[in-house]
């Protein structure tokens, strides 16, 4: 602590301009004594002393001009510090901008890192991508397949289409060919119809040119013999109904009395049932016979035995006489039963034989019946039919008769009728080519187009056949194949499981392959290991022998006195010295090292701590100075005259500063802030701060003053 | 992305997929050391390779070794004369071999009958590839036998008859083997690039 005298420049100041004003005094008293001593001089004095004046004029200007370039310079300065700051802020700036450049540049990295990644990732999907548009083309090549497979179906059942198409084709060609044929026998029909006509044709202009009358009469007859024979041909029809019917009656007489028979028949049978009881009554009666016959032999036996019949009793005689008449009676009942029996049953054959023969009659008589229907029903429309004829032949008469009414009737109209009847006949020729040929496929039996797809069906059942057989070939051999592809896959695996086993002999290091060499670089770190354990080893050893030998050799000295320590203390051996003296310069080493270290954390701190008061001295405006005694002194940037001296006090919690000395400098009203702060408020940092202010108010009061002057 | 020029692509491949494969080589073996703690954690630091952190030693010995041996195997790699890698986890105390870890390298056959090359294996599933399996080194620990005991390593080279060998550097030894009926293997996964397939085995010593 400085305990000179604080001096400032206003004193200074002070104390100089009295002696400034004193010499500028005596200056002008001398002027003025000289001007009073030597008057003709005046003039010339004068002018030296206006001289002097302005010289003196100049000066004081020039020392105003110092002045105001010293204000120049200090503004100046001011300004320079500005400018530190400015530049300081600057730099700081310039530091913030670097940092971001610095983070944008790893930002950057990062992005290009993540874009890198991308890419990786794109790639890796572009490839999966292609893999799916391999699959994707062999899926179409595999549906290109199918479809060929299916175009080649269809177009075989178009081929077999075809074929059918060809073989309706040729039936049709067939059908037409029959159908020209029937028009060739039609167009045959039609020519002897036309001849016919012709010949009907001169007939009746034969008969145009006979007589009229003639003619009439000839037809006339012509229809009258038509018409008898029709009449004819109807009565024997309606004879032949009459007939049949009558036959029809007769047959279903005997119909009834088949029907009689019959019941006849049925009335045997339960009568027949009546004998069979009767029979089975025989039977008995026959079996109670031979019971009585063997009675009466026992009875006989018996009576033999006693060889005299006399003693025989009269009443068994006689129950046995009319046993035997009852028996005789019997047999002759039985007789006549069978007798009976047989008459009964020979009727009921008879009766059975008339009733086949009715019914075989009534069949026939059925028959015949359907078949006389049939005739019926055909001279029916035969009748019909030569109504018809008869209608025809009466419209034709009567056109006959409207033409010889008419005489001279027009030509066209005989044409136009001519016409109309060869068209009827053409209808009617037609008409029965079209039962000819009805009658024809009737004889076939069934339409040609069902022919057709029967065959195709059956063809198709075929190849469906074909088809499974071949399925089902298919399905054993691929149950097969499966069976193998099992057998085979365990066998994978078994030896999978072998090849397993045998990496892991080859792995373990069991097993060499051959062409193989196994190396190793001369200096590994197991070798090494080895040889240093081995060095340990050895070194102990040979520590141990050497042990050994000094034992053995003290042993040998005698009894030296184990209890000497400074004798023991030099028996140790060379090896143990050695090992010992490794790890103490090991040791040494280790000891510079940790100084080195210490040292450089010295100096770290001292720099560290350098730093704070800096910082503290900057911020706060006051300057601390750490002594060993924990004390502090804290010092005023703006007046080193205000000191202070603080000591710590550990009473209570935390650490409290007290005031113990303090400089001679300080602001005037020091006293009364130490009251108030320190006494009264007891805050050391408002006391300091306040002290601060005054201290910077004065020292800037100051240096304006000294400005000023 | 590989060019697509057809003469060089072969040899590029070549010589990018053997750095693949050595590079691969070096991290697997410390991911290895690290996991079966024979050098010890402190030693090792976490690196960004392949997508994940990896550790890799920093004891200065250990890296100039195994770049020596990775620099070897990267000559044989390019000539094809080393067929299968070996790091083997030895005891200190009883020098028997406890683990075994297997790196068989097989050359993949390019299909003859192809006029067009196979399309390159992208590097990024290669990568992918890898990681799996060193996930898979991490993950043995789950059930390999734990080892408290103080180990070493030895890396052996399987190489072929004909290979050449610096003979300062490397000598014939044994190969270290697992005591018959004492050990089991596990079959890790393999990866492959367009030259190289990898397969990864561990076998190991197992008292049951």
């Amino acid at each position: 602590m400085s305990r000179e005298p604080f001096s400032t420049p206003s004193s200074l100041s002070s104390r100089f301009a009295p002696s400034s004003a004193r010499a500028s005094a005596v200056k002008r008293d001398s002027l003025a004594a000289e001007l009073e001593r030597d008057p003709q001089m005046s003039s010339a004095k004068r002018q030296q002393r206006t001289q002097a004046f302005t010289s003196h004029l100049a000066h004081a200007s020039l020392e105003r001009q110092l002045v105001a370039a010293h204000t120049a310079k200090t503004e100046l300065e001011t300004k320079l510090k500005e400018k530190d700051t400015i530049i300081e802020r600057l730099e700081g700036d310039r530091r913030w901008l670097a940092e971001r450049e610095k983070e944008e540049r790893e930002e950057k990295e990062r992005e290009q890192a993540e874009w890198a990644e991308d890419k990786c990732k794109l790639d890796s999907e572009i490839r999966s991508l292609r893999s799916s548009l391999l699959t994707l083309r062999e899926q179409h090549a595999d549906l290109q397949d199918e479809h060929a497979g299916l175009s080649r179906s269809t177009s075989q059942t178009i081929t077999s289409q075809k074929s059918q198409v060809a073989t309706l084709t040729r039936q049709v060609s067939l059908l037409e060919t029959e159908l020209t044929d029937v028009k060739r026998i039609a167009e045959e029909r039609n020519r002897s119809y036309e001849e016919l006509q012709s010949q009907l044709d001169e007939l009746s202009a034969a008969n145009e040119s006979f007589v009229q009358k003639d003619t009439d009469e000839e037809n006339w007859t012509i229809v009258r013999e038509e018409l008898h024979r029709q009449a004819e041909y109807m009565r024997k029809l309606e004879t032949t109904n009459a007939k049949m019917s009558a036959e029809l009656a007769s047959l279903k007489e005997k119909h009834t009395s088949v029907e009689v028979l019959r019941e006849q028949k049925r009335d045997l049978e339960r009568r027949l049932q009546g004998y069979e009881e009767l029979q089975e009554k025989s039977i008995r009666i026959e079996a109670e016979l031979q019971a009585a016959r063997r009675e009466r032999e026992e009875w006989a036996s018996r009576s033999a035995e006693p060889s005299t019949p006399s003693k025989t009793p009269v009443s068994i005689t006689q129950s046995l006489s009319a046993l035997r008449l009852t028996h005789a009676r019997l047999l002759e009942e039985h007789g006549s039963t069978l007798a009976s029996l047989r008459q009964r049953e020979a009727e009921l054959a008879d009766a059975e034989n008339r009733e086949k023969e009715a019914q075989d009659a009534l069949e026939e008589m059925q028959l015949k019946l359907r078949s006389l229907k049939d005739k019926l029903d055909r001279t029916e429309r035969d009748r019909i039919l030569a109504d018809r004829e008869v209608g025809f032949l009466q419209a034709m008469l009567a056109s006959y008769t409207a033409e010889e009414s008419a005489q001279d009737g027009s030509k066209v109209d005989e044409a136009s009728l001519q016409r109309i009847q060869q068209l009827e006949a053409l209808l009617v020729d037609y008409k029965a080519t079209i039962e000819q040929l009805e009658k024809e496929l009737e004889d076939i039996g069934g339409d040609p187009a069902a022919l057709g797809n029967i065959r195709s069906r059956e063809d198709l059942m075929q190849e469906l056949q074909r088809e499974k057989a071949a399925n089902a070939d298919a399905q054993k051999a691929l149950q097969e194949a499966e069976v193998a592809s099992e057998k085979h896959l365990e066998q994978i695996e078994e030896l999978e499981q072998t090849l397993f086993e045998l990496r892991g002999e080859i792995g373990a290091g069991r097993h060499l392959p051959p062409g193989v060499r196994v190396l190793s670089m001369k200096e590994n770190p197991a070798r090494q290991w080895f040889d240093l354990s081995q060095a340990a080893m050895d070194r102990l050893k040979s520590e141990n022998d050497a042990l050994m030998k000094r034992l053995k050799e003290l042993e040998q000295s005698g009894a030296r006195g184990t209890g000497d320590s400074s004798t023991a203390e030099e028996l140790v051996p060379r090896a143990s010295w050695e090992v010992v003296n490794k790890e103490k310069t090991e040791l040494e080493e280790l000891v510079k090292q940790k100084e080195k270290r210490l040292l450089r954390l010295q100096q770290v701190f001292q720099a560290k701590s350098a730093e704070f008061r800096e910082a503290i001295a900057s911020i706060l405006g006051v300057k601390l100075a750490f002594y060993p005694n924990g004390q502090v002194r804290v010092t005023s940037q703006f007046d080193l005259n205000a000191a202070f001296v603080f000591q710590p006090t550990s009473a209570g919690e935390g650490m409290k500063m007290q005031l113990v000395a303090q400089g001679d400098g300080g602001p005037e009203d020091l006293p009364q802030l130490m009251r108030y702060w320190v006494e009264q408020e007891q805050c050391i940092p408002g006391f300091l701060a306040s002290i601060t202010l005054e201290c910077y108010e004065k020292s800037k009061m100051e240096k304006q003053r000294g400005y000023g002057a | 992305m590989p060019t697509k020029q057809a003469p060089t692509r072969q040899a590029i491949t070549l010589k990018g997929s053997t750095n693949l494969v050595t590079e691969f080589f070096k991290y697997a073996a410390n991911t290895i050391l690290f996991q079966r703690g024979v050098y010890p954690a402190d030693d090792f630091h976490m690196v960004k390779k392949y997508g994940q952190t990896v550790l890799v030693t920093q004891d200065l010995a250990l890296e100039n070794y195994l770049d020596k041996i990775l620099k070897q195997v990267n000559k044989w790699l390019l000539t094809g004369s080393v067929t299968q890698l070996v790091l083997a986890i030895i005891s200190k105390d009883s020098r028997t071999s406890l683990e075994r870890w297997v790196f068989d390298v097989n050359l993949v056959e390019q299909p003859s009958g192809q006029s067009e090359p196979a399309p390159a294996k992208p590097e990024a599933e290669i990568q992918a590839e890898i990681r799996n399996i060193l996930k898979q080194i991490v993950s043995t620990v789950t059930f390999l036998p734990v080892i408290d005991e103080p180990t070493v390593f030895n890396i052996l080279a399987y190489t072929s008859e004909s290979a050449d060998v610096p003979a300062d550097e490397w000598v014939d030894t044994d190969p270290l083997a697992i005591e018959a009926g004492k050990s089991q293997q596990v079959k890790l996964r393999s990866f492959s690039t367009d030259v190289h397939r990898i397969e990864a085995m561990v076998a190991y010593r197992y008292d049951g």
